[in-house]
């Protein structure tokens, strides 16, 4: 059986133009729909899937432009399977929250809205899927259109100088991005006969040390700036205040992974020897990532910040894995950002219905106290904590787990360094829980159960974090093949090693 | 599957089944029926766990350690994370020993927690506890171990916090949760240091190589071991990590006698003598355990002294008792150790629950200052605290007294340097004498109060208004405080069954393990030590007659000094703290650890939270980085108004900072 990848990959955007010239009512209906179909596709490639294989699978390659070497390559295998899968996942339960959620703005022409959220996950899935440089490309800038309107029309207070920041700070991104990837495609190809920008051509050519450092640093900035990480996260306040929820919560599950997908699909394999240069740069970034955005987290007061800055240290805990520059730390990382779309995406589904109870207040101070009346709600949010902070247990905690095992074989400081962000992990976490829930009703607090409808959203994301908590390896068997021969091992071990090099665990004499 | 593995499992599965079953039904489940459930899941745990132990005896000695495995992990890049369980001796012992008292302390509750509002909830919560407590002890490698430590702190955390809308009750469990996390990191980091060398996480691949991946003294092991040692603290409540278990008595009392007393805090002694292989080539590593048990016993022994809570007394009490505990497996005393967490477990659930009955009789009020005279009036509940008070006094011939003694007779038979520790641990018996029996005078003797007049007349004191005793805030009703009634033992027949058997228990339980007549313990654990050279030692005779003497003798003497002070001469207790007043406020304020944790810890990682979120991020990341000409102006305008306004300080600091980072990053990439 053939499973067109292209199917997949262009359903949301051709329902998403129907539906603007179909009926309003029928626009969220046919976004759903389109959803589900993705997901259906989705969860057909992670079953279809060949553990076993390293190299890609269901490759669709086409030549699209001949003249610049640009074609049209799309391919699945373990570094994207289970973002693919989040992809869907997010998608089909934020639109599904999306046809309920009521915002100040929500009557505003419904068509715009879900046309504008297909063409986010076709860009999306694009990006995740892109087999050649340019397209990923092309499809990397795509995300930031819809979002800047969803943001930008549908969005709360201040949105529009949230917007303007959010479009300044990766626009500088993405241009530096742009004038790398050209220059990658180009440098490359010196002492070749023609231009390209397919994967499968950049790996088998190479580039200079000191090209590849500034290539290097210039995808880096992009990358860092669409997670964000510290200190490129001057947008995420603002940006983060005035986004729809559940846009927020694409924005904060999904894109903020395919920056990170960035290092590993690209960065590591065609910059290897900068990759091995900024790696302690790299490496403390990540380390500032997440003691910053911890600490932030455990003193704003802000729902959406408190995820928002945890967001920051969660992603910083993924680059950290990615640059360990070995199999646990990407295996660790891979799985670290399935797990935390898988969590942080509920976790602002459930700061909506908490706001919705708080009189509509995002601050902390306002909430508490309505886990008597709405159990099922508490529980369900205790699980989501649970995951948030990586109990051992969650999917999270194996996740980073192997991300400081890998960081520990090669920089042991920062590894025990960065664990003190488990612990302030808990600290954050813990305290939006109690404070939401526990303690004394707050002063405008009117607690309910959460209903039927919000069941349908949330309670599957939460049964999806409990399976994978109980059988990890299902993602980290799929993944591991393509890990291990993804490898940037450092040249000198390079030398030494005979099997795949630098992915055994050395044993010490 | 063979029939170990499947009883393992059985034991393992029936508490989740049952929590499971609880939390599902909860809105179906009428009165008291949650509890039945709950209960009858334990029940059958415990059947399964005596079922493991049949089924693991009948195998060859040689073969008495099974590996159960379910499933892979996380099986991937060199790490061997696989669901597997290991059945042996020393896993058997702990699930009869959790099993067993949890069922209790589940029928216990039955009637205590009755009328509370939060009821299915509690059996859930119990339940829950139980199950990760049982895949702590039986986990067959790291992660699993891990995942079950962490378990246990939730679990703990959601039951100290059980009473959530007191925000003394939701403090205490953050701060449990918090410094048990601190614990799971340590885990954490000591298994990469072994994993390091041994390349594996299963624990019996481990234990078999590791003589040929360690030297003795290995610095790698040492500081592997030290920082399971920091995971076995958190746990199990040893300085400095035990602040979080006082507070934890925010929990309703029948957790207090299963998680703060007889099962989890007892964690840290079983992964010392889980780990012992790692420990005994570790001598440094088991001497800090060592030192920091002993130092522990003799602190929260002077603790007890002074406090007033009865709650805390006991409390203070569990956290010495471990200290003896983690000084003998730390010390190669393993059976001996093991022997002391069983007798513990029998006699401190007890005294919690006697406890217990005597809080409710007080309507709550858990203050030692306001009780008194309650022995005419609860005369099962006094008989219950005067057969735990001896066991835990160390009075000949209940069963406290056997396990402490042979902890003390091996630790001394060791010679040099472990002398200190002998002495130190009669001390600490000493102090055990005085404050235990400090407590049952102090409640129990003198005038009654009005409460125990009340109870005389057969009445149980209600209060018109529910209020928190501890801070007088007036609760919210609605749910999540404690019920409007309250069960005491006289009355309950639920409570009566689980008392009647622990004190049972605490009669006979020391037979087990007689010196130089008894061994059962050391027989059945045996399987698990089979490499352990320690394990092997016996005390010289000599000592032992001594020590059985001396015991007694100490054990006696802090009682009489308890009936001087506080039955003999009433006052005196007064006099000493008037004239020895700058001790007693140190030992009130619990040596100031509290105080010490905020300043150096909480203070600090506050005020970079108030400078990041009101000074970097405003001024740095919003005005320096934010694109285009107009985050320049704007930072350049702020930075000027920020030196005008005295701003300059915090610029200092960065810069400070700044450099900081550099100098790291050179240091790090060097």
């Amino acid at each position: 059986m053939t499973l067109h990848l292209s199917i997949m990959l262009w359903i949301p955007l051709a329902l998403g133009v129907a539906g603007l010239l179909l009926p309003a009512k029928l626009a969220p209906k046919l976004a759903l729909g389109g959803t589900l179909l993705v997901l259906g596709y989705a969860i057909t490639y992670v079953v279809d899937f060949q553990s076993s294989a390293g190299a890609l699978q269901y490759v669709t390659d086409e030549t699209w432009i001949a003249e610049l070497g640009i074609s049209y390559a799309l391919g699945l295998d373990g570094l994207n399977l289970f973002l693919v899968l989040l992809t869907a996942i997010l998608w089909f339960a934020c639109t599904l929250w999306s046809t309920f959620w009521t915002p100040e703005h929500a009557a505003d022409n419904p068509r715009l809205y879900y046309f504008h959220l297909g063409l986010a996950q076709t860009s999306v899935l694009g990006a995740l899927l892109a087999q050649d440089l340019a397209l990923f490309v092309v499809f990397f800038d795509l995300m930031l259109v819809p979002f800047f309107f969803l943001t930008g029309i549908w969005g709360g207070a201040r949105r529009v100088q949230a917007t303007m920041k959010l479009v300044i700070y990766t626009l500088v991104g993405s241009l530096l991005m742009l004038t790398a990837a050209v220059a990658t495609g180009v440098l490359a190809a010196e002492g070749t006969d023609k231009v390209s920008f397919a994967f499968s051509d950049l790996a088998e050519r190479s580039l200079g040390s000191s090209t590849q450092n500034w290539l290097f640093l210039a995808f880096a900035a992009a990358f860092l700036v669409k997670m964000p990480a510290f200190p490129f996260h001057g947008w995420m306040p603002d940006g983060y205040k005035a986004m729809p929820l559940p846009v927020l919560a694409l924005f904060s599950g999904v894109l903020s992974k395919v920056a990170a997908y960035g290092f590993l699909r690209i960065s590591l394999p065609f910059f290897p020897d900068a990759s091995e240069h900024f790696q302690t740069l790299m490496l403390l970034i990540a380390l500032a990532s997440i003691l910053y955005g911890s600490v932030m987290a455990f003193t704003t007061t802000h729902v959406r910040l408190i995820l928002g800055y945890s967001s920051i240290a969660q992603l910083g805990f993924i680059v950290l894995g990615i640059f360990a520059l070995n199999a646990q730390g990407a295996q660790g990382a891979i799985l670290q950002a399935f797990n935390h779309g898988l969590v942080v995406a509920p976790a602002f589904f459930v700061v909506a219905l908490l706001s919705a109870r708080a009189g509509g207040s995002e601050d902390i101070r306002d909430m508490g106290g309505i886990a008597t009346r709405a159990p099922v709600l508490t529980t369900l949010f205790l699980v989501v904590t649970f995951a948030t902070l990586a109990m051992p247990g969650s999917s999270n905690f194996v996740g980073e787990f192997l991300i400081l095992l890998g960081v520990f074989e090669t920089k042991m400081t920062i590894a025990i360094i960065a664990s003190s962000g488990v612990v302030l992990a808990a600290a954050y976490a813990l305290r939006l829980f109690i404070r939401s829930v526990h303690n004394r009703t707050g002063p405008r607090v009117e607690a309910s159960e959460m209903s039927m409808r919000d069941g349908l959203v949330l309670v599957p994301l939460v049964l999806a974090i409990i399976a994978i908590a109980l059988y990890p390896q299902f993602a980290l068997q799929r993944s591991e093949p393509t890990v291990t021969s993804l490898s940037a091992p450092p040249p000198a071990a390079q030398a030494e090693a005979v099997v795949p090099p630098g992915f055994e665990i050395e044993r010490a004499p | 599957m063979t029939s170990v593995e499947l009883f393992a499992w059985l034991t393992l599965g029936f508490p989740l089944a049952g929590m499971l079953a609880v939390a599902l039904g909860a809105r179906k489940l009428p009165g008291r029926s949650p509890a039945y459930v709950a209960t009858g899941a334990m029940a059958l745990s415990f059947a399964s766990a005596v079922a493991t132990l049949i089924s693991l005896q009948g195998l060859g000695e040689e073969h008495r350690q099974v590996r159960a495995v379910a499933w892979d992990y996380a099986k991937t890049a060199g790490v061997d994370a696989q669901l597997s369980l290991l059945v042996d001796p020393l896993s058997v012992f702990m699930i009869l020993v959790v099993a067993g008292v949890s069922t209790l302390i589940h029928v216990y509750s039955i009637a205590y927690l009755d009328s509370d509002r939060g009821y299915t909830r509690f059996f859930a919560y119990l339940n829950f506890f139980v199950f990760s407590m049982l895949l702590l002890v039986l986990a067959g490698n790291f992660v699993m171990l891990i995942v079950g430590w962490a378990f246990v702190g939730a679990a703990s955390y959601m039951l100290i916090s059980f009473w959530y809308r007191r925000t003394t009750a939701t403090n205490a469990g953050i701060k449990a949760f918090i410094i048990n996390v601190v614990g799971d990191v340590g885990l954490v980091l000591g298994t990469y240091f072994i994993f390091r060398h041994t390349g594996s996480l299963d624990f019996l691949a481990t234990f078999e190589g590791i003589k040929e991946d360690f030297a003795s003294n290995d610095p790698d092991l040492v500081a592997g071991c030290i920082l399971l040692l920091v995971g076995a603290f958190a746990k199990s409540a040893q300085v400095p990590l035990h602040t979080w278990l006082p507070d934890a008595m925010e929990g309703p009392t029948p957790v207090s006698a299963l998680i703060h007393a007889a099962t989890m805090v007892t964690a840290g002694v079983y992964l010392i003598a889980r780990m012992h292989p790692l420990f005994e080539l570790a001598p440094t590593a088991a001497d800090v355990g060592a030192v920091i048990g002993c130092l522990t016993l003799l602190i929260a022994g002077t603790i007890a002294i002074a406090a007033t809570d009865l709650k805390r007394v006991i409390a203070y009490s569990t956290m010495s008792q471990i200290g003896y505990m983690i000084m003998a497996v730390s010390a190669g005393a393993y059976a001996a150790g093991l022997f002391h967490l069983m007798t513990h477990a029998f006699f401190k659930a007890l005294l919690f629950m006697a406890a217990g009955s005597i809080i409710a009789a007080m309507a709550g009020q858990q203050s030692l200052d306001k009780m008194g005279g309650f022995k005419k009036a609860m005369p099962f509940t006094y008989g219950c605290m005067v057969i735990g008070g001896l066991a835990l006094a160390g009075i000949p011939p209940f069963s406290g007294f056997f396990s402490k003694d042979e902890i003390l007779l091996l630790i001394g038979d060791r010679g040099g340097w472990y002398w200190g520790l002998y002495v130190a641990g009669y001390a600490g018996a000493f102090l055990t004498g005085v404050y235990t029996f400090r407590m049952i005078f102090r409640a129990f003797w003198g005038a009654p109060v009005p409460e125990a007049l009340e109870l005389e007349e057969g009445h149980i004191h209600h209060p018109e208004v529910h209020a928190n005793p501890a801070t007088g805030e007036v609760e919210d009703t609605d749910v999540g405080f404690p019920g409007p009634e309250h069960h005491i033992a006289e009355r309950e027949t639920s409570m009566k069954v689980a008392m009647g058997t622990l004190a049972f228990l605490t009669i006979v339980g020391g037979l087990l393990q007689i010196p130089k007549v008894t061994h059962v313990i050391d027989r059945f654990l045996e399987p698990s030590f089979h490499e352990s050279a320690l394990f092997e030692r016996e005390p010289s005779g000599g000592l032992i007659g001594f020590g059985l003497i001396i015991g007694t003798v100490v054990g006696l003497a802090g009682i009489g000094l308890a009936y001087v002070i506080w039955v003999k001469n009433p006052g005196m207790s007064e006099r000493i703290r008037e004239r020895s007043r700058g001790l007693h406020t140190f030992l009130v304020n619990t040596w100031y650890f509290d105080e010490l944790i905020d300043f150096t810890v909480v203070r600090p990682a506050q005020w970079l939270g108030s400078f990041a979120q009101q000074t970097f991020e405003r001024v740095f990341v919003n005005g320096l980085l934010v694109g285009g000409a107009t985050g320049i102006v704007r930072a350049g305008s702020s930075a000027v108004r920020a030196a005008q306004t005295g701003f300059l300080r915090y610029y200092a600091a960065l810069l400070v900072a700044g450099m900081a980072g550099v100098i790291f990053y050179f240091l790090l990439a060097s």
